[in-house]
């Protein structure tokens, strides 16, 4: 263990860093936003579910939960198996230890006639959507930005007609597989559309993501013709309706689709997060000179590491991303394990503050 | 009797039909092996399987994805559904008998799929509980199999955090059993700490991992 550093000061609160950094200034430090979903019910003596199923209880668990590690970045909802639920499926909320997210039990779409005649779902009243709307009117109330949950329409696809099913269309059926990638899009437009209207003059950032769209399950070539178009045409139609910057999680192993990727819009400036599977360095380099980079401490480490597993690995991405040309926030590779050690997260806001600053 | 001409022919049809993922082609030469009468064991080992093993290459080199390998799996069991019903002395090839299945609070179970899949072209006994599986459950069904391997898959590090309990609750009620752990956050690392006896980073190493196991476990009876 080396010295300890000279303690520094913040020259910034949390919502001026996130301000500069969204209108492309330089900040005080480099932001630390975890991305922590489940942690933060924990933490404050909820259940994990109370923060995908309870507004209130998980607006104010992610804010005293960012109060008492420091970090920036405001309460945001959403939930990986986005749209099984919406299109009419079941989910269960977790409920055993061992359960850190709901998942879908009953998928709406497993057979090309149910595809056909899935119906795109009334926004305001669909799966979880009350609670996100109920979310997203507690952070206008504070005075936050509106957070949407957009997708990707892939992830959401998978969701609706489970994951090993959609790869079999994308091989056998691929008009099956087309016609929810649109449907599913239609719905994720009407999304946005809804929020835009609820929320008028408020500042909404999208919130996406594509973990099924990894290449731990599909080739660049499938994410090329089932997944791009899908995606730009969504993302475009959020920049259009005025989402001036939407917040996308590009999820596990993703190289071979970044190519395709640097085509998809993000706004201005979109905020990109990497798992650990994709160097940080790489995604500067294509993505960097336009949109604020995040990521990527690996979660097993924070899990399972020791603290000074997770000071070393943090650190080594802020001297990655320290000075990447539209700015870099430190940021696990995906949602923070539930159970990981308190103290590993708080030794990633340690290293911010010994290697973040930039004077 | 088939000659030696006409079962290199049909091994090289099935191994070609399940890495193409054609399935009538897996269909019609299995049938063909049959009703020549070639040996099951043989078709199913030297034709299907190493048409996966092929396939598991593919998926290594990144050539193949998940949906490809999907298909391939599907065209295998074409054949394994016709073959095994005429393997000669089933009992005597048997390598031994898993329990399989993704822990509790995960309901990813591709991955454990494939693994399963190996298990039965290379001999094994499956019994799979299938996904969000119960800890008691794998405890339960080892002991009501005797089965010489648990296998765990998960997907989420939470969920992966239901491993060392599961082995725990394993050994105390039955020392000789092992355990071996798999799934896209798991490691050597995690595996030696949480107490498995085995990982594997993919499918056709699981196979290999448990023929080793199941052989020292022979050794010691």
């Amino acid at each position: 263990m080396e010295q300890p550093k000279q303690p520094r000061q913040d020259k910034m609160t949390p919502p001026e860093r996130m301000h500069a950094i969204v209108t492309r200034q330089r900040p005080d430090r480099v932001p630390f936003i975890p991305f922590i979903f489940g942690f933060c019910a924990l933490n404050v003596g909820y259940p994990v579910r109370a923060v995908y199923e309870d507004a209130e209880k998980s607006f104010w668990a992610q804010m005293w939960t960012a109060e008492m590690f420091g970090y920036d970045g405001g309460p945001l909802y959403g939930y990986a198996s986005f749209g099984g639920w919406e299109f009419g499926g079941e989910v269960k909320m977790p409920q055993s230890q061992w359960e850190a997210a709901p998942v879908v039990t009953r998928f709406p779409a497993k057979t090309p006639e149910e595809v056909e005649a899935l119906e795109v779902p009334e926004v305001e009243t669909a799966g979880a959507m009350p609670i996100a709307i109920e979310f997203a009117k507690i952070q206008q109330q504070f005075g936050m930005p509106v957070t949407v949950q957009g997708g990707g329409p892939f992830t959401v696809a998978g969701n609706v007609s489970e994951v090993d099913v959609l790869c079999r269309w994308l091989m056998k059926k691929p008009e099956i597989a087309h016609l929810l990638m649109k449907k599913v899009t239609q719905f994720l437009k009407k999304v946005a559309d809804y929020f835009v209207e609820k929320f008028p003059g408020h500042p909404i950032m999208a919130f996406t993501g594509e973990p099924t769209a990894a290449n731990q399950i599909i080739s660049p070539k499938q994410f090329e013709e089932f997944v791009l178009p899908y995606l730009m045409d969504s993302h475009q139609h959020f920049i259009d309706k005025g989402i001036n910057n939407i917040f996308c999680h590009i999820c596990g192993e993703q190289n071979l689709n970044l190519p395709h990727w640097a085509k998809v819009p993000f706004g201005d400036p979109g905020l990109l997060s990497f798992g650990h599977e994709v160097d940080l360095t790489k995604a500067i380099e294509i993505f960097g000179d336009q949109h604020v980079i995040l990521g990527n401490v690996e979660p097993r480490v924070i899990q399972e590491g020791t603290w000074q597993e997770v000071y070393e690995l943090s650190k080594q991405c802020i001297e990655k991303g320290k000075f990447a040309p539209s700015g870099y926030i430190l940021m696990a590779g995906c949602d923070v394990p539930v159970m990981a050690p308190p103290y590993n997260l708080y030794v990633m806001k340690k290293a911010v503050m010994d290697y973040g600053f930039y004077d | 009797m088939v000659t030696d001409e006409r079962k290199r022919e049909i091994l090289k049809g099935l191994h070609d039909g399940v890495v193409e993922y054609d399935e009538d082609r897996v269909v019609e030469l299995s049938e063909a092996a049959v009703g020549e009468g070639m040996d099951a064991y043989e078709a199913i080992m030297d034709g299907l399987a190493a048409g996966m093993e092929t396939v598991g290459k593919l998926y290594d080199s990144q050539e193949y994805f998940v949906p490809e390998v999907l298909m391939c799996s599907d065209a295998l069991y074409k054949g394994l559904d016709i073959l095994k019903p005429h393997m000669k002395d089933a009992g005597e090839k048997v390598k031994g008998q898993v329990v399989i299945g993704t822990v509790e609070g995960d309901v990813h179970d591709i991955g454990k799929n494939l693994v399963k899949m190996m298990f039965e072209v290379a001999g094994f006994t499956v019994h799979d509980l299938g996904r969000d599986v119960k800890l008691e459950r794998f405890v339960d069904e080892q002991l009501k199999t005797d089965s010489e391997i648990v296998a765990l898959s998960a997907l989420m590090t939470t969920s992966m955090l239901a491993m060392p309990k599961v082995i725990e609750m394993i050994r105390s009620k039955n020392p000789n059993v092992k355990v071996m752990v798999g799934g896209a956050p798991v490691s050597g690392e995690v595996a030696d700490k949480y107490g498995a006896d085995g990982y594997a980073d993919n499918a056709a190493n699981a196979v290999q991992e448990a023929i080793n196991m199941v052989a020292s476990l022979r050794e010691m009876k």
